[in-house]
Formats: C-alpha cells, sequence, structure tokens
C-alpha cells in the first residue's frame, strides 16, 4: 500500500486510498465488515463511475463488480423483482448489438460476448477480443467503445474485466494487460504480461482482490509454461508471480521426468478464480500439461496443472493443492469455476470448495485445506479406474491417446467447460451445463520428446443437458436434457426469486424452478446465450442481462 | 486449454478429405492458430537442405534437439526471430561458451534457415494438420463377426449392399469417425462440411386434432418443432401437451453401440470395414 500513499496526489484519490487500505484492514482481520460509511458514500459521490470496494464483499444487488458477481462464484443473486410467481411476464427492456468495425474481431469463431459484463453504478462493462464497451444499465445506450491494436495472438474469447476505484482491467489475445478509465474508457497504461510469439493468449477476466490485480493467461500450441500474476493496479507492475510448473528441485519436481518437461509443462490459467476473505485464499483451477496428448515425455503426475489450488492472494504462495487429473493426456483443463458453498456435511457446517470439472467428475473438497469430501462423475466416463485415497482420479493408461485411437467419453471439449455453473443456497443444488460426448483420441507424435499438441480427437457424437448435483451427496437431483444435438453451452445464474436462468443449445433463455427443473418461461434469441446470465437492480427495477453471440438483451418486468 | 475446437479441428479434415497427405504450405488466415506469415515454401526447402547438413548433427534433423544441441522449434530465441534477425548473429558468431562454433553463412542461408525453423514451428503449432497414424491394426474376421452378431451392424447394413466398395470412398480416419457417428457435421464460419445427411431423422408431429404430419425434422427445442415434409412443404409447431412428437433417428443404434464399445471391437471393425473395396 506504501507505493499507492505515494501516487495519491488529489482529495479523491486519498480517498479512494482510504477506503481500500480500510478495506485491506477490515477483510484481514475482522471479516467482511463494512466500511466506515461516511467515507464510502463520499468516494462514491465524488466519481459516479467508482466502484466502492466494499460492493466486493457483498451479494451482488445493485452492483455485479467482478466476472462472477461476487467473491464466491456461486452466480447466486438476492435479488427477488423478478420471480418465480411473476417471471411468466417478465419482457424485453433493451438490446445491444456490438460493431467492431473490423472482421476480425473473432478471429474464426465470429464475435461472441464470453464476458459475463460488470455493473457498477448503472454502467455495463464487457469487452470481445481488442475490444471493450461500457452502455447504460438501464437503456443499453453505448457509453464509449475501446479498440486495441493487436499485434496477433489467437482471438478465441475474452472474459471481460476487473475493477478497482475507477479503473477497468482487461486482457488482450497478444497478452497485455490493459488499463481502463471507467468514465471514458481512456487507456490510462499496457503492461505486457507474456510473449505472444511464444504462443500465449490471454481470455481472463483479472481479479481484484485489494490492491491486487491477478492475470493470468492461456496458450497450448507450443509447450509454454503457465503461471499466475498479480499487478499493481496503479502502474502494472509486477507483485508476484506463481508458477503452475514447478522449477528444478521446488516441491512438486519430483511429478516430472525433468527439468525440461517442466518447463513446457503447459498449465494455463484461463479464467478467473474465486476467493474467501476470512481465510484470504485465492482458489483457481488450473489448466492441462503439455505437450497436451503425447504424455510419454512427461511421465508422472505433473503438479500443479488440471489441479485445483489455493494461493494467498498477498503472495501468491500455494496453501494447498488438489489435482483433478493427474496426468492428463485429454486436454481436460481443470479451470472451471471453483465455487465456494458454506454447507454442511454430516450435518457439520463446513467451508467447501465444489468444482464441475471438465474430465467429468465432480469434486466436493474442504476449503481450509484442500481435503476431499467427495468425487463423483456426474456423466458416464470411461477413462479412470476410480479414485485413491485422496479422492483423485486414476487414469486408466489404456485409456491415453493411441496411434490407432481411444474412444472415450468425454470428448476432449470436456463433461462441462468455462460457461459458469451456479450454486443455489435456497436448493443446495450445484447446477451445470454438461455435455456426455464420445471422441476418439489419436496420438501423432511418438517422438520421446514430443511437442505441441502431439496429438488429436475427433469428436464423434455429442448430446447435452442441464445438471442439479447435491452438493452432500454428488448425486444428480434432476437433469434436463436438452432436445436435439450440439449447440452451444451457456452460463447459469440463480436467484433468491427461486428461479434459474441458462441458455440451451439453440438459443432460448430459458427460466428454470431451481428445485424440480421445470420450465417457468424462455425467449427465442439470436444465436445461443455465450456467457453467463447476470442480474441488478437499479431504481426498484430487477434487470436480468445476457451475451448472445454479439448482441446483450435486457429483460425486466413488464412496466405498470 | 482450447474450448470447443477439437471437433472442430478434427472433423473437417478428417470428413472432407483423405486425411493422410503431407502438410501442405499454408498462406496467412489458413489456420486460426496461425497468426504470423507463412514462410516461402521454396526458402523452406533450401533451409532445410542447409540446416540438415550444417546444424542437424547438434539440434537434429527436425529442430527439435539432439546431441548436446537444443531444441530449436520451442526455443524463445527462435520464435522471436524475424527473418533470422535473432538467429543469424548465433549462426555467425556460434556460443563458444557452449560449445557451439560459428558457421560462415550467407544472410540468404540465413533466412532459409529462419524459414525452415518457423515452418517447423508451425507444423508443431498447426494440430489440425497433424498426420495420423495406421490406425488399421484390429483383426478383420473379429471385427465381421462383431458386424454380424453382438454389433447387430447387418440389421441395417450389408458388405454387398449400402456398404459395397465404403473402403474405395473413404480413408481408414474418416471411415471410423463415420461408422462410430456417421452424422455430417458443419461449423457455422469456419467453411465447414455442409453435405445433407442422407438419412434424415424423421419426425411425425400429431396435433391434439389428431391431424398428423410427417417428414425430416429440421428443428426441435423444449418449446417448437418444425420438419420439412417429403413434398418440400415446410411446417413449424409450438409444443404443447395435447401434441405428440415421435421422432425416429436412424442413427439411435449407433448411439448405443457408442457405449458397448471396446477399443478392440472398434479395432476390429475398422479392421473388417477396410475389406469392402
Amino acid at each position: 500500500m506504501k507505493q499507492m500513499w505515494g501516487r495519491l496526489i488529489t482529495c479523491r484519490r486519498l480517498l479512494i486510498g482510504v477506503s481500500l487500505a480500510t478495506l485491506h484492514w477490515t477483510s484481514r482481520f475482522s471479516i467482511g465488515r463494512r466500511l466506515p460509511t461516511c467515507a464510502t458514500l463520499f468516494v462514491v459521490s465524488l466519481c459516479a463511475q467508482t466502484l466502492d470496494p466494499s460492493k466486493l464483499l457483498k451479494q451482488p444487488t445493485d452492483t455485479w463488480p467482478t466476472y462472477n458477481g461476487d467473491y464466491s462464484g456461486r452466480r447466486f443473486s438476492p435479488l427477488t423483482k423478478i420471480n418465480s410467481s411473476n417471471v411468466s411476464s417478465m419482457t424485453l427492456s433493451w438490446v445491444y448489438r456490438l460493431n467492431t468495425g473490423t472482421p476480425s474481431a473473432g478471429g474464426g469463431f465470429g464475435t461472441q460476448i464470453k464476458s459475463t459484463p460488470l455493473e457498477v453504478n448503472g454502467v455495463l462493462y464487457f469487452a470481445v477480443p481488442d475490444h471493450a464497451w461500457a452502455v447504460d444499465a438501464r437503456t443499453g445506450r453505448e457509453l464509449w467503445h475501446y479498440r486495441w491494436e493487436t499485434h496477433g495472438g489467437i482471438h478465441l474469447g475474452n472474459r471481460g474485466f476487473g475493477m478497482y476505484g475507477d479503473w477497468l482491467y482487461f486482457e488482450t489475445p497478444d497478452n497485455y494487460l490493459i488499463c481502463l478509465n471507467a468514465r471514458d474508457g481512456t487507456e490510462r497504461w499496457h503492461v505486457e504480461i507474456a510473449d505472444v510469439k511464444q504462443e500465449y493468449f490471454s481470455t481472463p477476466a483479472p481479479v481484484v482482490i485489494r490492491n491486487h490485480i491477478i492475470v493470468g493467461v492461456g496458450g497450448d500450441s507450443l509447450d509454454v509454461p503457465g503461471f499466475l500474476e498479480s499487478r499493481d493496479p496503479e502502474t502494472g507492475k509486477l507483485q508476484w508471480r506463481w508458477n503452475t510448473t514447478p522449477r528444478k528441485g521446488e516441491p512438486g519436481a519430483e511429478t516430472w521426468p525433468n527439468a525440461d518437461a517442466m518447463a513446457h509443462g503447459g498449465g494455463m490459467t484461463w479464467l478467473p478464480g474465486t476467493y474467501d476473505p476470512e481465510l484470504n485464499l485465492y482458489y483457481l483451477g488450473t489448466g492441462n500439461p503439455n505437450p497436451v496428448h503425447a504424455g510419454q515425455g512427461r511421465k508422472g503426475d505433473n503438479l500443479w496443472t488440471c489441479s485445483i489450488v489455493a494461493l494467498n492472494p498477498d503472495t501468491g504462495k500455494l496453501a494447498w493443492y488438489f489435482q483433478a487429473s493427474p496426468h492428463d493426456t485429454h486436454d481436460w483443463d481443470a479451470v472451471e469455476t471453483p465455487v465456494l458453498i458454506d454447507g454442511k456435511i454430516d450435518g457439520q457446517p463446513r467451508k467447501l470448495l465444489a468444482q464441475a470439472s471438465r474430465n467429468g467428475y465432480f469434486f466436493v473438497l474442504d476449503r481450509t485445506n484442500g481435503k476431499n469430501v467427495l468425487s463423483t462423475p456426474f456423466i458416464p466416463i470411461n477413462w479412470a479406474k476410480g479414485v485413491d485415497a485422496k479422492g483423485q482420479p486414476i487414469p486408466d493408461p489404456d485409456k491415453d491417446p493411441k496411434t490407432d485411437g481411444t474412444l472415450i467419453v468425454p470428448s476432449s471439449d470436456g463433461a462441462t467447460n468455462w460457461p459458469a455453473p451456479s450454486f443455489d443456497p435456497d436448493t443446495g443444488l450445484f447446477y451445470v451445463n454438461t455435455v456426455t460426448s464420445y471422441s476418439v483420441f489419436y496420438l501423432t507424435d511418438t517422438d520421446d520428446k514430443p511437442e505441441g499438441y502431439g496429438g488429436r480427437d475427433a469428436g464423434v457424437f455429442s448430446k447435452r443437458a442441464l445438471q442439479a448435483i447435491d452438493y452432500q451427496s454428488g448425486k444428480t437431483r434432476w437433469s434436463h436434457q436438452y432436445a436435439g444435438r450440439g449447440g452451444g453451452m451457456s452460463g447459469i445464474l440463480t436467484t433468491a426469486g427461486k428461479l434459474l436462468f441458462t441458455g440451451d443449445p439453440t438459443g432460448n433463455l430459458i427460466a428454470y424452478d431451481p428445485a424440480t427443473g421445470g420450465i417457468l418461461w424462455h425467449a427465442r434469441l439470436t444465436a445461443p446465450v455465450s456467457n453467463g446470465p447476470m442480474t441488478y437492480e437499479l431504481d426498484g427495477r430487477q434487470y436480468l442481462v445476457v451475451g448472445a453471440g454479439d448482441t446483450l438483451y435486457a429483460f425486466t418486468m413488464l412496466r405498470e | 486449454m482450447r474450448y470447443l475446437t477439437g471437433l472442430l479441428l478434427a472433423c473437417v479434415p478428417l470428413l472432407a478429405q483423405p486425411p493422410v497427405q503431407p502438410p501442405a504450405p499454408r498462406r496467412p488466415g489458413n489456420s486460426f492458430l496461425i497468426s504470423r506469415s507463412v514462410p516461402d515454401p521454396a526458402a523452406v526447402q533450401r533451409g532445410r537442405k542447409t540446416f540438415v547438413a550444417a546444424c542437424g548433427f547438434c539440434h537434429g534433423s527436425n529442430a527439435n534437439g539432439g546431441e548436446g544441441g537444443p531444441d530449436l522449434i520451442r526455443s524463445v530465441l527462435a520464435l522471436d526471430d524475424e527473418g533470422g534477425d535473432q538467429i543469424g548473429p548465433v549462426i555467425l558468431k556460434g556460443r563458444p561458451d557452449k560449445g557451439m562454433p560459428g558457421f560462415p553463412m550467407t544472410g540468404e542461408q540465413i533466412k532459409d534457415i529462419a524459414a525452415f525453423l518457423r515452418a517447423r514451428q508451425q507444423a508443431a503449432i498447426d494440430r489440425g494438420s497433424y498426420v495420423i497414424q495406421n490406425i488399421v491394426t484390429g483383426d478383420a474376421k473379429r471385427g465381421e463377426a462383431y458386424f454380424n452378431g453382438a454389433g447387430r451392424c447387418s440389421t441395417c447394413h450389408s458388405p454387398t449392399g449400402d456398404l459395397a466398395g465404403v473402403a474405395k470412398k473413404y480413408e481408414p480416419v474418416a471411415l471410423q469417425s463415420r461408422f462410430l457417428y456417421p452424422q455430417i457435421r458443419t461449423f457455422p464460419g469456419r467453411g465447414g462440411n455442409a453435405a445433407p445427411r442422407k438419412n434424415p431423422t424423421l419426425v411425425t408431429v400429431t396435433l391434439s386434432s389428431g391431424q398428423k404430419f410427417s417428414g425430416a425434422l429440421e428443428s426441435l427445442d423444449d418449446f417448437n418443432v418444425a420438419l420439412r415434409e417429403p413434398s418440400g412443404d415446410y411446417h413449424s409447431f409450438e409444443r404443447n401437451a395435447g401434441m405428440k412428437v415421435d421422432v425416429r433417428d436412424p442413427l439411435a443404434a449407433h448411439e448405443e453401440l457408442l457405449q458397448k464399445y471396446t477399443d478392440a471391437d472398434m479395432h476390429d471393425i475398422l479392421a473388417y470395414l477396410v475389406t469392402l473395396k
């Protein structure tokens, strides 16, 4: 914080500094307590766009300040103005169709809104690769559009923003962290966090914890090592870096055959994690090891790839890990949101973490220490021999990719993927969109030292469902099989209005009863929902906002 | 790491083309994975010869490392290189501290080596161009027995009927994908194979009035169903409690078998099918 004090010049900034410093103190030593009200109000009154940092520690109501709405990753809103008894009258409020002005913004994938917009003081902030927008949350009116001149990189997607005070942070396909002024979208600075020439490309939404801007990277093409970094909010300077693979002699090195394999071992950090302020631990899922499908040059478990890890956000030090896929050879990143649940196991209150992982397992862990509570497949997988004493799956070597092919459930795209799940504390159910898919995995590089993917898979079949999983038993309580085959995958939102919102593969936005899976409302959009639905209340009116392809849709109740 | 690209990468070349081909020279933009310019194939060929002769002993003839010399495909310096600007000084001066002598090469030779290294890097990056090796490893006799026995494939298919000459039409990798699940996928925006299925899913919609409509299923979700009658007429309905929607998917047996195949079954069936020339 010292560095920040030195940079505080104006009175306004000073007050933001005070409030952030206070937050730092309160969240460390008296958990979740609110800031002094006068300071909070004073800051907000001075700049209409400033994010009050105390909002980061609350459930999302008038503000949706992070990718997941709050630190827990539950994507559960306490709002009830739209609820199960009136949702049948929910109607379109506004539409915003983005225009990048360039045909290449989505690469070969088209321009898709994968970011969950932030909503702060009545403004929505969202991004696609190289482009960012602010629109009025009440009307969809565009306030600004920021364009980044790219140096290349794979334009696969962008998950959006993190916010700190007046400042917005997002990452680009060529691995720059960019800081924008929330009021007008002007660039304050940019810093390079990884080298695009080594085939890194960046998609995650930065996560802001006190004065740490936590950023991750992606890129599997050429066996580069993964890492997570914390950057200074004022300057973008590096605060700490945590490597997802060990260096020679470090703990974890025993799970790799040699230093070269570790240095090319992958483990990307391409989705935002979650945070428990009470434990001061940041939870993150890491990506698959490299070379992706050819494991013969990296015998061993390959820590900390395909793992759920807990890090101290002030130091980047590893507190514990749980490996979802030891020695993965199927591209099953374990990056899916580690959702924080304050629940009960055997009648005892527990601090838990749950992940529906790409490899087809639903994991529940004790988030204080990483100890496994349960590991249960949520689709009929065929690649594991069960789980070990730590609850980690034991991969069947006969189901590794082979030159003549192995038939595997699920495909490399996984039993689920990055689209956000949701946990509803009222039902005690964890909701996730799933895929039961079959794919033939071929090993193409049989060299002792393979490179790149070293193999490929040919997807032959998939069918999709929305599943509600009981976190206490791992059993699927209800499942809604989507009609038809293939299509998109959407994120999920639950609310205290006894509603679950998600998209189906064909382009419907649907409201379900989260207790039973019964359908209560739907609307056909121009494309499948391509992000996670989010909600907020302004002027006593609740809005539901989803991205579908290149368009944002806002819904609300019919006006009286 | 990737999201929903596996199918796209795997299926387009597998289903559309004979798959076993050396990677053709690519222009920028041919693959979404290649974002840097693609070197001139003639320069790559010249560079390969020079590289194998001068550098191959230490760095391997494929540049992935050899006797004492490091891998140059994943080398940061070689990746940063543009037209020899980074590797040129190393080639000319060597790295005496690491035992590498200097090589007196011309500027053109250095550029050619740079082109060769870029091509090798891009071959590793472009997973859509990876060559699948021999996959016909099963036992044709066992495959034939499965076809006529446990798999009950012969219920719908015949080696002298619909499958006569099937091995002439498809290379083994495409054949394997197709017998597992013979759906032709389409990939919007990616130039995917849009050929219509020969055997569409059939649907009969019975309205509460008793009126029936039958045809090829065009779309189906929880709320609506649409079909095209053999006449070409298109009908779309809102689904409701009084309506019956009977979907007859001719591929249902393929979906059931996916849950039953062992890898050996899969290889045996393929070994049998490739005999149907």
